[in-house]
């Protein structure tokens, strides 16, 4: 009966110690810079070079390019961006391999929803997704 | 006169105690296990023939959802192999950084195992003061890599990220605080009366049987045999430490409870030293192609993971993806003994027995 009094000692001691359970859904939880969460696109940057969908492990990526307006500029220019977060395992490797940095984590990792369609984001609403943004990407 | 029959009884894939989609069909007389047939395969998603399709980088992440309680080794060992392959020499300050995310990670997974087995017995609250540590090491880990439990930290060559500013002092700070919590553990739990007549010899197998089933990890060391990987064949830095191998002779579930605890504190040794010699800078990622094309041939490498013996077997004909790769996962070799042990046994015993084996279905199925 000595061993059961002590842990019971031991639970009573711990009864005065401070909670460290937090008040999520109510309040948010904020995660480290590096987390890796939902992508955050830039357009703007991106140069059409595959490498992203090239590297997903999971081929979560898809993307096209279309020529540039201006006929003298023979760069491309990004036309539609989707990642399916239906199969994204947020591993951080496209981000990793983007040369401008088109393609950034961010700190948001709620993702649940009522149908697998919306699971699919389109450019429009992964360049909206400008909340908690990871603010350095390279190591 | 009554008329008895034997009974089948089908435990999981949904039960709390096999702690994943795991599922044993018992045969049972009575309240004695008669039989025992463990049915695996519902988490299968085929790493290995995955990883025939993808880049060495890409087949990094996969590692982590094996053994998802301790991912970095899994990391370690895929890029381990890769490495010897290639004959790659990795920074100073990566090996050390590598070696403190195991460590953290070794840590982590006992401590899952102990409150998880506690709750398994009967008892709450070890599980919420081994989880509330827990916590603590998965936001450094979160903090190092940007993950919870799917790591993908380390990379061929080296690691993706430098500590942050401050972390060396956090684990530092943290290694005392873990001490003082272990041996509450013990007050807690060690001493208690009724735990002690779950485990004490129940579970029980010779050293000669453990070899036979070629267990690793806790499960042989249990029995007197020591083997660990760390001390036999170190790999990465593990020779600059001082650290023991605890052992117990008993081989019965309270033996491999007594050699998981001393674990974490033997871990906590190598963590210490760890923060002392941490260098100050350098590089994080090696002299690495940029296409990772490892040279025709074959190699396997072992390293000693929380669960035991884990072994990555690569096949290379010198493209971007492996010909073949196969992984020597631990919970799936240590699960072969689950039906020998559970022979005889009385039914309430059944979670005491296969809680002990400490396995993680991601691993074991693969």
């Amino acid at each position: 009966m000595l061993g059961l009094a002590k842990g019971l000692a031991y639970t009573l001691k711990q009864l005065g110690k401070e909670g460290v359970t937090s008040n999520y859904p109510e309040e948010p939880v904020e995660m480290p810079d590096r987390f890796r969460g939902i992508q955050r696109f830039y357009p703007e940057k991106c140069i059409v070079c595959n490498q992203c969908a090239a590297i997903c492990p999971t081929d979560c990526i898809q993307l096209t390019g279309k020529p540039h307006p201006d006929p003298n500029n023979k760069k491309k220019i990004i036309d539609t961006y989707d990642i399916n977060f239906e199969i994204c395992i947020l591993c951080d490797l496209c981000t990793e391999v983007c040369p401008t940095e088109a393609v950034v984590m961010s700190n948001n990792f709620e993702l649940s929803s009522y149908s697998r369609d919306e699971l699919f984001k389109d450019m429009d609403w992964l360049h909206e997704n400008t909340k908690n943004v990871r603010e350095v990407n390279r190591p | 006169m009554i008329r008895t029959e034997e009974m089948i009884l089908n435990v999981g894939p949904q039960h709390p105690s096999t702690h994943g989609v795991f599922r044993v069909v018992v045969k049972i007389d009575g309240e004695t296990i008669v039989e025992a047939k463990p049915v695996i395969g519902y988490l299968h998603r085929g790493t290995e023939k995955l990883a025939e399709d993808l880049n060495y980088t890409q087949i990094i992440p996969y590692t982590d959802r094996m053994d998802y309680l301790s991912a970095m080794t899994g990391n370690y060992v895929i890029c381990h192999a890769v490495e010897t392959m290639m004959g790659l020499e990795i920074p100073e300050r990566a090996e050390y950084l590598r070696v403190m995310a195991m460590e953290l990670g070794r840590v982590a997974s006992h401590l899952v195992w102990f409150g998880t087995y506690l709750l398994d017995l009967g008892a709450m609250s070890p599980f919420l003061y081994a989880f509330r540590e827990r916590e603590m090491i998965i936001n450094m880990i979160n903090e190092l890599c940007g993950a919870r439990l799917t790591f993908n930290y380390m990379r061929v060559g080296g690691v993706k990220w430098d500590a942050p500013d401050g972390w060396v002092d956090k684990v530092k700070e943290f290694i005392p605080y873990m001490r003082e919590q272990l041996e509450g553990y013990h007050e807690l739990v060690s001493g208690n009366e009724i735990f002690l007549n779950r485990v004490k010899g129940v579970g029980k197998y010779d050293a000669e049987t453990a070899v036979n089933y070629s267990l690793s990890g806790a499960n042989l060391r249990c029995t007197g045999v020591k083997r660990d990987l760390r001390k036999d064949e170190p790999y990465s830095i593990y020779d600059r430490f001082d650290f023991d191998v605890p052992t117990e002779t008993e081989g019965d579930a309270y033996a491999r409870y007594l050699v998981r605890m001393e674990e974490i504190r033997q871990s906590l040794r190598i963590l210490e030293q760890c923060v002392e010699q941490f260098p100050e800078g350098g590089e994080i990622l090696g002299k690495v192609p940029r296409n990772i094309r490892p040279p025709e041939g074959e190699t396997s490498v072992r390293i000693e993971s929380p669960r035991g013996e884990i072994g990555c077997y690569i096949y290379s004909k010198k493209k971007p993806q492996p010909y073949r790769l196969k992984f020597r996962r631990p919970s799936f070799y240590n699960l072969q003994i689950l039906p020998k042990l559970l022979e005889g046994e009385n039914i309430a015993n059944l979670v005491t027995i296969l809680g002990g084996i400490d396995i993680v279905l991601g691993e074991v199925d693969g």
